[in-house]
């Protein structure tokens, strides 16, 4: 039998879940198989998953992402072109990423982990379309703007000066107490510990102001909450 | 020392080489010795916006590959002295160009005593774009009143920032001019583009020019005359700015608004 799917770690504490066959129950068990041999790797983080083929059957989606979460595994998005899919992934309720969310296809990444001593790394300049800033074990400040197209990751929190107009990761390896702190906030993507909000669900009351983005303990969802300085 | 200016854009088409070209004349009018290279492999433009596509015995790559000296390859501009081109081939292969190909002819040139070096990229991000602006000390980022090319713009940007000599090398970093062409100040005051300022703000950079959209830049292009040799145009004389600024010049941007209408429009409207 052949292989029915395969695992990639990003760096953005999410898993990419690619589908290699679309019968359902060959995925199931081989989910099932991957759990038993390592746990950790898989349950109670975010998938993106990832259909390398056709997928066929109509509701091969909307299955696997049943099945997923019965297992608490939280899958995120679906990551493909192929028009068909991205209907069955809306059916399904999955966010549609087109770009690409490999670690390898990373260039030129700048990783700031040189000196202990320094817990924070800044960036002064604009982080553009293209370019991909990791804080690897502390936070993260760009004083500059988050331009579309640009990402920027930290394991700590982020704080951003400037307007956020690309994708923003705080909490990168997991760290549920990260947060992201931002004056202008009309991002493509926020990410907190492996949770997902795209820019259209964020309240427009929180775009243009002092804002803290953080996960909530409970719930486990990204909540904002405007600073006041003056009360 | 001189200057190695790249001009640059990400997107294709947007306006590089007629750029490239109407610099490359104008500084040398103002008595600088000026090299531009064509680093578009396999696609000569140059040569024909410059005119001078009968006289290549030896292009770019053949210098970058040890075939010919550079004093074989420069080939001396026809409109003004103290310009020379340095062709690109059209039969070579893009791959055959190396960073020690391209530093081997960026170092002859310098060493040659050239005042300025202009380097006319390729559009895209890959290979031929990098090769172009590794050796930059400074960057003309050209983009067109349009978003998708003021994204790519952004996007070489961040190029420059990470994969040029001068920062991976810890030098002062490359020094960053935004040239907008293609303007029309009617279409932007419609909504149909974006307007200049907002551009600037996307981009954060310092405008070095607006250029407006002119019917008369394609038929300089046919005829192999570079457009800032035209008399009295609005295009020439925004190319004429440009070259002023980039010398240190203090001119006010202009070209940003409607143009007046004449006086016998007014009469007879
Ligand atoms: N100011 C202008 N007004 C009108 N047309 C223009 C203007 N500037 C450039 N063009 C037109 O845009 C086209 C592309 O110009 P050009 O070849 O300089 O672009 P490029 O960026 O070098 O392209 P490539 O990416 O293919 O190298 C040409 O046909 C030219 O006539
Ligand atoms: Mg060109």
């Amino acid at each position: 039998m052949s292989q029915a799917i395969n695992l990639q770690e990003t760096v953005f504490s999410v898993t990419v879940l690619n589908i290699l066959s679309d019968d359902i129950e060959q995925v199931k068990s081989e989910i099932n198989q991957h759990i038993k041999k390592n746990y950790s790797l898989f349950t109670g983080k975010s998938v993106v998953i990832e259909p390398k083929i056709e997928l066929n059957d109509p509701v091969f989606l909307a299955l696997l992402v049943e099945f997923l979460y019965q297992l608490e595994i939280i899958p995120v998005a679906i990551r493909t072109q192929n028009e068909k899919i991205k209907l069955q992934a809306e059916y399904a309720g999955l966010a549609v990423f087109s770009e690409a969310f490999d670690k390898t296809k990373i260039e030129d990444e700048k990783i700031f982990d040189q000196t202990l001593s320094i817990k924070t790394a800044l960036i002064i300049n604009n982080v553009r379309s293209g370019q991909h800033i990791y804080a690897k074990n502390r936070d993260l400040i760009v004083m500059g703007y988050v331009n579309p197209g640009a990402e920027v990751i930290a394991d700590g929190n982020v704080h951003i000066y400037g307007k956020i107009l690309g994708k923003v990761f705080a909490g990168a390896s997991g760290l549920k107490q990260a947060k992201i702190f931002a004056n202008n906030l009309n991002p493509e993507m926020l990410s907190i510990a492996g949770r997902y909000q795209l820019s259209g669900k964020i309240n427009k009351n929180y775009k243009q102001c002092f804002v803290e983005v953080s996960l909530d303990s409970e719930s486990s969802s990204i909540k904002y909450r405007k600073v006041l300085w003056d009360e | 020392m001189g200057r190695v200016i790249v001009v640059t854009s990400g997107k294709g088409g947007v306006g590089k080489t007629t750029t490239s070209a109407s610099i490359s004349v104008g500084l040398a009018l103002k008595g600088y010795t000026v090299a531009v290279i064509d680093f578009d492999v396999g696609l000569r433009n140059l040569d024909l916006m410059m005119g001078c596509e009968k006289n290549i015995v030896h292009d770019f790559l053949n210098v970058a590959k040890n075939q010919a000296s550079i004093t074989q390859a420069l080939i001396a501009d026809k409109w003004v002295k103290n310009l020379y081109i340095l062709a690109s081939s059209q039969t070579g292969n893009k791959d055959d160009l190396t960073t020690q190909g391209v530093s081997k002819v960026i170092d002859a040139l310098k060493k040659a005593g050239f005042d300025f070096i202009i380097c006319d990229s390729p559009a895209g991000i890959e290979k031929g774009a990098k090769l172009a602006l590794h050796y930059a000390d400074e960057a003309i980022v050209i983009t067109n009143p349009e978003i998708t090319s003021v994204r790519d713009a952004d996007r070489i940007l961040g190029v420059i920032q990470d994969t040029s000599k001068r920062s991976k090398e810890n030098k002062s970093p490359v020094l960053e001019h935004l040239v907008l062409t293609r303007y029309q100040p009617t279409k932007v005051k419609n909504g149909e583009m974006l307007a200049v300022d907002k551009i600037v703000t996307m981009l954060d950079i310092p405008l070095l020019g607006v250029v407006p959209e002119a019917e008369q830049v394609l038929s300089a292009i046919n005829s192999g005359r570079p457009v800032i040799l035209d008399k009295g145009t609005d295009v020439s004389e925004a190319y004429k700015d440009i070259v002023a600024r980039l010398l240190g010049e203090d001119c006010q941007q202009r070209f940003l608004t409607e143009p007046k209408k004449g006086f016998f429009s007014r009469i007879f409207k």
